[in-house]
């Protein structure tokens, strides 16, 4: 105002001056010129500004129908008569896939539980052997096993149902965007109605914009007093979720208008609406992003978008206005109110009857109480996955490749071994007065023969990712390497059997690059001569040690690699005691190489991949390489077996049942800065490291720390016994316990003890034909097997 | 009885093929054909359906699908040793003639009292030796694969 004021002043001062008249002409013609000048231009700047835009949306458009995650699925849990399992677990699966409780299971992803029976009607699902069929069947369950499975149409015995697997997490977009794709023909016919009547009806008439919708909406808001339509076409919806910003200026609409028609020159309705589906922002959960509606029904309703009903979809559909305001979780009446308000829509433009709508209006809105666990749960383990296929595949094409990846995750085992490590560190620190959230732990199950992980837990704390202890703390292993030092004497069976005699006397090693090395024994004693086996049993660190160096450091090390120890380990004695940091994850390879036998599975987390389409584009088979002979392997076994019933696992069979037989190891680093304990049943081998971050002592032995997380996770999975195989090469001998002599069964103090054939003692003690003898190693023997 | 059938089929089937092949070298020592597979290779429906299936799959000519139903199956019994067996005869038609040993290493240190078997899979290993041109240690398998049958 103040402006045009002055210049009106300027032009009245003008005004006289006739001789100027020419000159203001010439201006004027100027002026002209610079107009047109700047039209042009600015003419010129908008087609380059449409053209830019164009492209800019195009490419938009191509990379957002692409970039799609590689999802990763937990082992699918087959079903078959035998297995263990009890109710409880099996409604805890069925929950966690989505499957609802109905007495009409009809429907596929539907079950009726009655006491230990359950009719399920599972899902159809592309595996990467072939495309399965949903299908109906029974299974019954008692104590604790599945007693009967048949399918419901026929009598018949069903040998095995396979449900589908459990999606565990996805490999993202760098920009922390999570979908789940959806195509345009097989979404539900109502979510695309409610779509039209709340956001756009004219979306298959107009082309890009809808003045008369816009009008439209206009009135009916001002009319309502409130929001209730949207001015905005899906597309230009589809344009604004492009960029990510909300901002609301001329410039930004502009743009979006330009892109919008540059959208629909480009694609079809159909192309576009499918964007639309599986770009929208549907809510947020933790620092990611819940892109399109795929997702958004995993995450609302844990169950596919197909599977939802038609009160379920107009919540969706609802919720695209403000997903934080009208959040059913938070704002449970608001989000009702709003989808109540889509549920008339559809029935004012006739896409639904009012009789379905009475119903669906009556319905509650049905989220699941908190968003889905299981993509934030299993990091560790999901970091495991995505370290194996980082060797196999490039970043680029996990993250938008939309594979499918099949892996070993047992969600059974996993959350018992999160939830031991869990409640156990803070009832260890509550017990041994240590700060609370000090101590740190990890631990990796994976089966016995097969070599499969079935759960990795990389911290107390899973949710937020983070550090991996599992696969990342290198800590020192103490005794945990001693195994491979038995198991090289083992391996010579003409010098060393179970029973040979190892001195534990004091020792100072000096070796060359080392400082001298002088091993003490836990109780800080000497045990003079002790049998090989006991010398385990108890843990003894100096007839260990001279009995490591009597095979030799090489060999040992030797040992070690062949087992499954990748890492280069320095040459040192002190190695042998597990002066050395080595993972989590390397010792379970180690623990599973001696609990099969000798046959070491190179330990793997995933089954197969198989391409956005299913198609099979990768299989993970089982591998196996003999490492050791499986008799000296089979002796070892014994002794760590003993271990757990006399020695420094004694404890084991009372926190568990005896019968399990459980082989296993503790391990205490020097300073108690690491509890460890490794241990195999029937079908599991299983790690525990237990310990602090910044490396500070922690004060807990290997029973007192990691065995206890061990045996509280073991109790909730319930292992198999292990039951060894004596290999053709082993035989059992009676041997008296006072001399090692043999023996027979019904004579006071015999013992049954295994050897390598050819290696058991050949002289026969005085019980069987009274021969003379030697009285030294009477006492020796004597003392040992008391 | 149907599936029985089958089972034998399968099992004649590769004990033919490879006595054909081990036919075709230069006369290596030899044990006997080994007896088929004991009828009940488990007492588990499961295994046996799966058992079945892999053959089926085999005949097909996808070795591939074949293998995994028998990993599928080695899951339910992981101590099983006919089905290490077969997956080690399977390994060997691959071509892959490192783990078709491994693998019959590993049946026969799960069966240690099952002469049958074990000399099927000394048979295998000596093949697999001998194809991948260890022609010494071929022998010393074939050999143990009769010393296992006699008593």
């Amino acid at each position: 105002m103040a402006r045009r004021t002055k210049a009106k002043k300027k032009t009245a001062a003008r005004r006289p001056k006739r001789a100027a008249r020419g000159r203001r002409r010439t201006k004027a013609r100027n002026t002209r010129k610079f107009l047109l000048f700047a039209l042009f231009w600015l003419l010129l700047a908008a087609v380059a500004a449409v053209v830019y835009l164009d492209r800019a949306v195009q490419t938009k458009f191509e990379g957002k129908r692409w970039a799609l995650p590689a999802h990763i699925y937990a082992r699918p849990l087959e079903l078959y008569e035998g297995l263990r399992l009890n109710a409880h677990e099996l409604a805890a699966e069925l929950e966690a896939l989505g499957y609802r409780s109905a007495a009409d299971t009809g429907r596929p992803a539907t079950y009726r539980r009655r006491g230990g029976e359950f009719h399920i009607t599972s899902r159809s699902f592309r595996f990467w052997d072939g495309e399965q069929a949903a299908r109906r069947f029974v299974v019954r369950l008692d104590d604790q096993h599945v007693s009967a499975l048949r399918a419901q149409d026929d009598r018949g015995a069903l040998p095995l149902a396979r449900l589908e697997p459990l999606l565990i997490g996805s490999i993202h977009p760098a920009h922390h965007e999570d979908r789940t794709l959806v195509r345009v023909d097989d979404v539900p016919e109502n979510l695309i109605s409610a779509l039209l009547a709340i956001e756009d009806r004219n979306f298959y008439r107009h082309f890009g914009v809808d003045p008369r919708g816009l009008a439209r909406a206009l009135w009916t808001n001002l009319r309502a007093r409130r929001a209730v339509q949207g001015g905005s076409t899906l597309t230009q919806q589809l344009v604004k979720n492009f960029y990510l910003t909300s901002e609301r200026t001329l410039r930004r609409k502009l743009i979006e208008l330009v892109m919008a028609l540059s959208l629909e020159a480009h694609y079809q309705k159909d192309e576009i609406l499918e964007a639309y589906l599986n770009e929208i922002y549907l809510g947020q959960r933790g620092n990611r992003a819940i892109h399109g509606f795929g997702l958004a029904s995993q995450f609302y309703f844990g169950r596919p978008l197909q599977e939802l009903e038609l009160h379920e979809l107009a919540l969706l559909v609802g919720m695209i206005k403000g997903p934080s305001y009208y959040n059913p979780r938070r704002n449970p009446e608001r989000a009702l109110a709003r989808r109540n308000l889509v549920l008339e829509e559809m029935v004012a433009q006739g896409f639904v009857a009012e009789a379905d709508v009475a119903k669906a209006r009556e319905r509650p809105l049905g989220v699941t109480t908190q968003a889905l666990t299981q993509k934030t749960a299993h990091t560790a383990f999901v970091d495991f996955v995505r370290r194996q296929l980082q060797r196999d595949y490039r970043e680029e094409d996990l993250r938008s490749e939309g594979l499918q990846i099949f892996t070993t995750l047992d969600p059974r085992v996993q959350h018992a071994a999160e939830h031991a490590v869990r409640s156990r560190l803070t009832a260890l620190e509550g017990q041994r007065g240590l700060p609370a959230d000090s101590l740190q732990a990890a631990a990796v199950v994976t089966t016995t023969d097969n070599g499969e992980v079935l759960a990795i837990v990389g911290g107390r704390d899973q949710t937020g990712g983070g550090f991996n202890r599992a696969l990342d703390a290198r800590r020192a292993i103490g005794s945990l390497a001693k195994p491979a030092v038995y198991l090289t004497a083992l391996q010579r069976p003409n010098r060393f059997t179970v029973l040979s005699a190892v001195d534990d006397s004091p020792l100072v090693w000096k070796e060359r690059g080392a400082p001298p090395w002088e091993p003490q024994n836990f109780d800080q004693r000497s045990h003079g001569d002790v049998p090989l086996r006991e010398a385990l049993i108890h843990s003894y660190n100096i007839a260990t040690a001279r009995l490591g160096l009597q095979v030799g450091v090489t060999d040992v090390i030797d040992t070690f690699r062949r087992l499954g120890i990748e890492q280069d380990l320095p040459p040192f004695a002190s190695v042998m005691l597990g002066a050395v940091g080595i993972t989590p994850v390397e010792v379970a390879q180690m623990y599973q190489t001696l609990a099969s036998g000798g046959f070491r599975v190179p330990l793997r987390a995933i089954r197969a991949v198989l391409t956005v389409d299913g198609a099979p584009l990768q299989r993970y088979p089982l591998a196996v390489e003999q490492a050791a002979a499986p008799g000296p392997v089979y002796l070892l076994s014994t002794i760590l077996q003993d271990v757990a019933r006399t020695g420094t696992a004694a404890a084991l069979p009372k926190l568990l049942s005896p019968e399990l037989n459980i082989a296993g190891k503790t391990g205490t680093s020097d300073e108690f800065r690491d509890s460890w304990f490794a241990g195999y049943t029937g079908d599991l081998v299983a790690v525990v490291w237990v310990g602090r971050d910044d490396n500070k002592p922690v004060g807990l032995t290997g029973a007192g720390g990691a065995m206890r997380v061990w045996s509280d996770m073991m109790r909730r999975v319930r292992p198999t016994p292990l039951l060894l195989t004596p290999p053709a090469d082993v035989q059992t001998v009676w041997v008296d316990a006072e001399t090692g002599l043999l023996a027979a069964p019904e004579c006071a103090g015999a013992v049954e003890v295994a050897f390598i054939k050819g290696s058991a003692p050949t002289q026969s003690s005085d019980c069987v034909p009274p021969t003379a003898s030697p009285d030294r190693l009477r006492r020796w023997f004597k003392k040992w097997f008391r | 009885m149907v599936s029985l059938v089958r089972q034998y089929f399968f099992s004649w089937v590769i004990v033919g093929l490879l006595v054909g092949l081990t036919g075709c070298a230069t006369a290596p020592p030899r044990g006997p054909v080994p007896a088929p597979e004991p009828a009940t290779v488990s007492q588990k429906n499961v295994v046996v359906a799966l058992l079945d299936q892999a053959q089926g799959e085999h005949r097909r000519g996808d070795t591939a699908r074949a293998a995994a139903s028998l990993e599928r199956a080695l899951r339910i019994e992981p101590r099983n040793p006919v089905i290490w067996h077969r997956l080690a005869r399977l390994r060997m038609e691959q071509g892959d003639y490192a783990q078709a040993q491994s693998l019959a290493a590993k049946s026969n240190a799960l069966a240690p009292t099952d002469a049958q078997l074990r000399s099927q899979n000394w048979q295998l290993i000596g093949e697999a030796r001998r194809r991948s041109g260890d022609r010494r240690g071929a022998e010393e398998a074939f050999a143990r694969a009769q010393s296992v049958l006699e008593p």
